[in-house]
């Protein structure tokens, strides 16, 4: 399975569609966007903010891609996961899964997200309120 | 030996790394005591948090020595 993974503080994009290059060879391709909300445990908010431990992060999410793969068989995944202040609206992170079959595309990209919550080394740190949010992209401006 | 901090142990301990000199190879307990030796603070965390060893979990059979980076890990929330 072709792999690819990155970790950026720059905004990501909504989708990314089918590689053009499994075209003809895919019957499926599954993609999940994690959204920030605008209620964080009840309170309103305008952001979140994420860190990671980046090289092990992009490891581990390598390792549960490749594990995942052994039951699932897929032909291609790719994850971004966004760090630093992210705004209500945007996305957290992105997975696109592209596979002969459904029933595997499916399973891998849920498989995944389940285990990077419980093991890849990154943090919802804090989330800011719509005050806060404005003070901190003054302070970045 | 580098010692990484993140998310509650670095707000714990007020830095994002630290240089710990150790001997030998020295197991989890080990790193543990010598870690809140240094950070009295960390003892809070450890019950919940785990130890990386160069990018990896450490498990109960991973040796330290002075070379390696170790990560204090919190529980995790990304996604």
């Amino acid at each position: 399975m072709e792999i690819e993974i990155q970790i950026t503080v720059q905004p990501l994009a909504a989708g990314h569609g089918l590689p053009d290059k499994f075209s003809g060879n895919a019957g499926a391709f599954a993609e999940f966007s994690g959204i920030v909300r605008a209620l964080e445990n009840g309170q309103k908010i305008a952001a979140l903010e994420y860190e990671a431990y980046s090289p092990m992060a992009e490891n581990e999410m390598r390792r549960i891609l490749e594990t995942l793969a052994e039951k699932f068989p897929c032909l291609a995944a790719r994850v971004s996961h966004r760090t630093g202040i992210i705004p209500v609206g945007e996305t957290a992170i992105y997975i696109g899964v592209t596979a002969k079959h459904r029933a595997e595309a499916f399973a891998l990209l849920a498989g995944f997200m389940d285990r990077l919550k419980q093991d890849v080394p990154i943090w919802k740190r804090c989330s800011l309120t719509p005050e806060e949010f404005a003070a901190s992209a003054m302070a970045r401006n | 030996m580098r010692v990484l901090f993140f998310a509650q142990t670095r707000d714990a301990t007020g830095t994002a790394e630290l240089e710990m000199k150790i001997s030998g190879s020295l197991g989890v307990k080990e790193i543990w005591r010598a870690l809140i030796a240094a950070q009295p603070k960390l003892a809070a965390f450890r019950g919940s948090t785990r130890l990386a060893r160069n990018g990896e979990y450490a498990d109960s059979e991973t040796k330290f020595s002075d070379t390696d980076e170790v990560a204090l890990i919190p529980p995790v929330s990304g996604g």
